[in-house]
């Protein structure tokens, strides 16, 4: 698929991703050919990557204004609380999503809010939400696991292509990177956060901007959180804790700096997806789990100093 | 002045460097004698800067000597040049805010004990530094955050920082020799008339102490008034010296030029825009009227009315208010009182003067700072995007390499071209402009205020904020005086002559 | 694929810079897989891996604990070398990356049915939640044994654990023994949701509500994942119960890193020796507790014993044995004065450096 137009020959930010996860990809084939290329494991690959993938879809937006949202993992745990109860008090899963997704939505609108209207750090505002809804979740859930009648909602990451986790998390990945790249909003989205005072000289209202970010990002965080319930199948307060680190090396790793004004929804998947075949080849190759998290954290850095590296020319 | 005084400080002979295939210094020679105040003038791009960087060791020249006090100087990076003696106080702000004087002078150069820094010695040391830079009687305290000081007391806070780091051990705790050259990057450039003076006289009072100082400016004013001597750079080279006393003005000129004078300078001494098409008082059209406008601290007061196809001036000192004044009209500060009736249909635009703070995103295309609109299409496709940052790139004779290039990689005046297209893109009504010709060269800055004009003269309504008076008077129709956040009534640019505004301004 | 970073392009100086760039993070990306490989290869050598698949039609099953850095998970994991010594299969140990990450047991899982072992070995951290893993892999003919914890439904072909409930009765009738059937008692849960101490806890509580005189004055907080956690609940609940004045009797706690932790605030809050404490599980460090008598007993599984009749069951019904449903690996209290009894001593202190080579 070609969206791309033909306005120079200038690299995209995620090409390095992009030969990362081939290069890597192809070393754990060549040490595990009789497993490492099944099918079987190329769809367990992509399934795994899936509620990474779109929480890195919102953290690429939020990461683009300036900002950051720690709540991620918290958010995605009461989710998937939320959805179980509402399935354990025999809602119909349409309507349990549906009112897991508004309570999501409803989260974002407060924290972005809260960055946006009264100029709060989004550090700190979501540092306090994460923690906030780490214990609504737990309360919610009694402190239990929430059992469930999952009513077709595990079907959403069943184990074959036809599984429509997958595809909806490309058809969001598209939509988020086309809403970036081609609309008015995705426009006050990297002005907001290359030059705020620019955007609000040119009548821009960066805390309207923030506040939509932020709101659809947490709706983003919904999403992932049923796809965690369908695979989780039980509504877990404790899921997804540091989730939201893993999204940010995602991002980060898709070429993203911290300081906003620039992201790839196309590397942050890709960044999603590296993670993923580490993990993956790690189990194919019997390597200790401590191996594979000195990997994983030495690549973030990797690719954050590569990219140090071709922006630092020519810049003090 | 005795012979000692005429032994060169500070020799340099042959200097050459260049970056890539360019070459930026092609052989520049330069003396500065003991106790004297010379001026390196050049447009952007002379190669002043570069020059400078080589006597602060941040660069090491190609080719070429230098010579500090009969023997051989070849600094390899600040620290040496700080040891030897030679600091400069940059053209931007470095002060940090939220320290107070004392702990910013001493910065990187605390004394201390086992770590911890020996108080009273450190107040004596900033104490004498300060004492150095302030008058006699006056006093800035010691124990102010930096940032509660004017922009006139901040400066002087940064030359004494200078001239306490000269001399200072460094971090091997080498101890170095006191300050003999003081470099000094545009130093009035953010001062208002009053400060600048005042600022003369304390450099004065550092030159009868015996130490040299390089003035890097753009003003040629500054220059006749207070430096001993000039020499003028021009593509690397050195293109003329002497005395600016006794140099014309017009000959100075034509050295950092290359070429004799435009006409659009001498407009500047004539006094009074006179167009083609006089504004009608009573006919034409009201765009803006401004009633009582107060904001939270300045201004205090401020009430004009704009019509299509003026151009009104504000002429006012640093801190008179003329930036927030601005700011006010355009609705991006709270105003304190007052009102503000904006009749045009196309609404307000201002032309921020921190270019890289507020008015651009420097690390984005030239496309997407033009393009960048509360309004425009819903979707729209970055080729088209491209297209529209191609034709303004033309519109406007921007020199860049594309409408892809990051804007922050383009020269100042370029930069405030892009700014302008903006505007220009919008097609608001009423236009404010702050400063435009901040930071720029020569060429660029007559461009620019050609196009002020041009705007009226198609029927804009335009608000004209510029510390520099020839400009005002050269550009506008009626210029008010904002005096310590009272704005004067406007009047007519013909009745104004550069003299007359600057004491109205500073009195 | 797609050009989706939206704003307009911008082609400058040091575009060729990196171009020439790229290819080199892509070098080190790679130079940084053989350094993972390097480190697999000690691994094997240390014999915990398995030895490389496809020698013919050697057997090959993966066990997956809930995690690796407890003691107790170290003893299961000899247990299992050395069944699969004796039955001459590999196995691969692989837990969660983070300590009692259900996503993460449940990706282990995904990735090994996709692998295809040929049995899988799994201690789930949840009952409900591992049924789908589990059924998808009984559906890719690859069976399952579950051990340490039970799973609902019968998608496995065996469940080799700890009575727990009924090693939670052996704690309670310790405890009500202890105090001679009067006093308050604390019991500090492990986590929410962990299906094995729940039934320890619950089974000693039904010991000391069946006492009149013991009174149970908080059994509601739960210690959490880690040592750490559990220590500042401990701490927390100690001093909101008054533990230094004496109110609280007897504490129970139902897994290692709760007793661990538990163990350290008694000691902190200078109560130990004095208030009757009985945990569960053991390492180094509580049986010199025990020795000291800052603990009073412990109740301990046979986890060494666990592991090797999972891995031993696992092999036997893939070489068509029948093997049995549901295996007890039974529970034992012990005390200061039971300590040195050579049965509880190979019990508590397998020989894991035999079977770890460590």
């Amino acid at each position: 698929m070609m969206l791309s137009t033909s306005s120079g020959p200038r690299r995209p930010a995620w090409l390095g991703p992009l030969i990362a996860v081939v290069v890597v990809y192809a070393i754990f084939a060549a040490l595990t050919p009789d497993t490492f290329l099944r099918t079987q494991n190329l769809l367990t690959m992509a399934r795994q990557t899936v509620v990474v993938a779109i929480c890195a879809l919102g953290m690429t937006m939020v990461i683009i204004t300036g900002g950051i949202d720690l709540s991620a993992g918290s958010l995605v745990a009461l989710t998937t609380v939320v959805v179980a109860w509402m399935l354990q008090s025999g809602a119909p899963p349409a309507v349990a999503v549906a009112v897991a997704l508004a309570v999501a939505a409803a989260v974002g609108a407060v924290i972005g809010t809260l960055v946006g209207k009264l100029r709060m750090m989004p550090f700190v505002v979501t540092l306090g939400a994460m923690t906030v809804l780490r214990g609504a979740a737990k309360g919610l859930a009694k402190e239990q696991k929430i059992d469930c009648e999952t009513k077709g909602l595990e079907t959403l990451l069943s184990a074959d292509v036809s599984a429509p986790g997958l595809w909806i998390t490309l058809a969001l990945a598209i939509l988020v990177a086309l809403m970036l790249g081609y609309t008015r909003f995705g426009r006050h989205v990297f002005a907001v956060g290359s030059n705020e005072a620019a955007a609000r000289l040119c009548g821009i209202d960066p805390a309207r901007v923030k506040l939509l970010v932020y709101t659809l990002s947490s709706f983003l965080f919904g999403v992932a959180g049923v796809m965690e319930l369908s695979t989780l199948t039980v509504g877990d307060p404790t899921d997804s804790i540091g989730l939201e680190l893993d999204v940010i090396a995602a991002v980060v790793i898709g070429g993203a700096p911290l300081a906003g004004g620039d992201g790839s929804v196309v590397g942050a998947v890709l960044g999603a997806l590296l993670m993923t075949v580490i993990k993956t080849g790690a189990v194919h190759n019997g390597m200790p789990s401590w191996t594979q998290e000195i990997v994983t954290g030495a690549i973030i850095v990797l690719a954050v100093a590569i990219d140090r590296a071709r922006h630092g020319k020519g810049r003090r | 002045m005795s012979a000692a005084a005429d032994t060169p400080v500070l020799e340099l002979s042959g200097i050459e460097k260049s970056f890539g295939a360019v070459s930026v210094l092609r052989g520049v020679d330069l003396c500065v004698r003991r106790g004297e105040v010379h001026a390196l003038l050049g447009e952007n791009g002379a190669g002043k800067s570069t020059l400078m960087r080589i006597l602060l060791g941040a660069e090491r020249a190609d080719k070429g000597s230098m010579m500090l006090c009969g023997r051989p100087y070849a600094p390899d990076g600040p620290g040496d040049a700080r040891v030897a003696g030679v600091v400069m106080v940059p053209q931007e702000r470095t002060l940090c805010p939220d320290l107070t004087v004392l702990e910013n002078v001493v910065l990187g150069l605390e004394p201390t004990a086992a770590g911890f820094v020996r108080r009273r010695e450190a107040r004596a040391i900033a104490e004498r530094a300060l004492g150095l830079v302030t008058e006699v009687g006056r006093r800035i305290p010691l124990d102010v955050r930096a940032k509660h000081l004017g922009v006139a007391d901040q400066q002087l806070v940064e030359i004494a920082r200078a001239l306490a780091q000269g001399g200072a051990a460094d971090e091997h705790g080498r101890k170095g020799m006191a300050a003999r050259v003081l470099i000094l990057d545009e130093p009035t450039s953010s001062l208002g008339h009053d400060d600048a003076a005042r600022l003369f006289t304390r450099v004065h009072a550092l030159k009868a102490a015996g130490l040299s100082i390089i003035l890097v400016t753009h003003f040629l004013g500054d220059v006749r008034a207070h430096a001993d001597r000039y020499t003028v750079l021009r593509d690397g080279k050195v293109r003329g010296e002497g005395d600016p006393k006794t140099t014309p003005a017009e000959r100075i000129v034509t050295e950092m030029l290359g070429r004799e004078l435009s006409d659009s300078r001498d407009v500047t001494h004539v006094g009074g825009y006179r167009g083609t098409e006089p504004i009608d008082e009573a006919g034409a059209e009201v765009l803006l009227e401004v009633d009582a406008l107060g904001g939270r601290e300045r201004p205090r007061k401020a009430s004009f009315v704009l019509r299509r196809g003026e151009v009104l001036g504000i002429a006012g000192l640093v801190g008179s208010g003329r930036t927030e004044l601005l700011r006010l009209i355009a609705g991006l500060d709270d105003k304190a009182h007052g009102t503000v009736k904006v009749h045009a249909r196309k609404g307000v635009g201002l032309l921020s003067e921190d270019r890289g703070g507020e008015g651009l995103m420097l690390r984005r295309s030239i496309a997407d700072n033009v393009t960048l609109s509360r309004r425009g299409p819903f979707v729209w496709k970055p080729k088209e995007i491209l297209a529209e940052g191609g034709r303004w790139i033309q519109e406007l004779a921007v020199k860049a390499a594309g409408p892809w290039q990051e804007v922050g990689e383009l020269s100042g005046g370029n930069q405030q071209k892009v700014q302008i297209a903006r505007l220009l893109r919008e097609d608001y009504d009423v236009l404010l402009v702050d400063e435009p010709t901040r930071g720029i060269d020569v060429a660029s800055k007559a461009q620019v205020l050609s196009l002020v004009r041009e705007l009226a003269r198609k029927g804009k309504g335009i608000v004209l904020v510029s510390s520099q008076l020839d400009e005002l008077i050269s550009t506008c129709d009626t210029i008010a005086i904002l005096r310590r956040g009272e704005l004067g009534p406007p009047i007519p640019a013909a009745e104004w002559t550069e003299e007359k505004l600057l004491l109205e301004v500073s009195s | 694929m797609m050009k989706l970073r939206g704003h307009a392009d911008r082609r400058s100086g040091w575009a060729d810079e990196r171009r020439a760039r790229l290819p080199r993070r892509a070098l080190l990306c790679a130079l940084f897989a053989v350094a993972v490989v390097a480190c697999k290869d000690k691994t094997q050598a240390g014999g915990s891996g398995g030895a490389p698949a496809g020698q013919g039609k050697r057997l090959k099953i993966a066990v997956i604990p809930k995690g690796t850095t407890h003691e107790f998970w170290k003893s299961v994991h000899a247990g299992a070398v050395k069944a699969s010594k004796e039955e001459d299969v590999d196995i691969v140990w692989k837990g969660p990356l983070k300590e009692d990450d259900l996503k993460a047991q449940i990706d282990v899982v995904n990735t090994f049915v996709a692998q295809g072992v040929s049995g899988i070995v799994l201690a789930p951290l949840n009952d409900s939640a591992l049924r789908a893993p589990v059924k998808a892999a009984v559906a890719a003919k690859i069976p399952v044994v579950v051990f340490d914890s039970d799973l609902q439904g019968d998608d496995y072909v065996s469940f080799v654990a700890t009575d727990n409930q009924a090693a939670g009765r052996l704690a309670g009738e310790a405890m009500a023994k202890l105090l001679g059937d009067k006093g308050n008692v604390i019991v500090l849960r492990y986590q929410e949701g962990s299906a094995s101490t729940q039934k320890r806890e619950k089974g000693f509580l039904d010991v000391i509500q069946s006492k009149p005189d013991i009174k149970l004055v908080s059994d509601n907080q739960y210690g959490g994942a880690t040592t750490e956690s559990a220590f500042q609940k401990s701490e927390s609940l100690l001093l909101a119960h008054k533990a230094q004045t004496g109110a609280v009797d007897g504490v129970f706690t139902p897994n290692e890193s709760t007793t661990f932790g538990m163990l350290q605030a008694l000691k902190k809050s200078g109560v130990n020796k004095k208030v009757r404490f009985i945990g569960f599980d053991t390492s180094d460090k509580l049986v010199a507790a025990l020795r000291e008598g800052d603990l009073d007993g412990l109740v301990v599984q046979d986890p060494f014993k666990m592991g090797y009749l999972a891995v031993k069951t696992m092999a036997d019904h893939l070489r068509g044995k029948p093997v049995e449903k549901r295996i007890d690996t039974g529970a034992r209290y012990v005390d200061k004065a039971s300590l040195d009894d050579p049965a509880v001593k190979e019990i508590m202190q397998p020989d894991l450096k035999k079977w770890l080579g460590e």
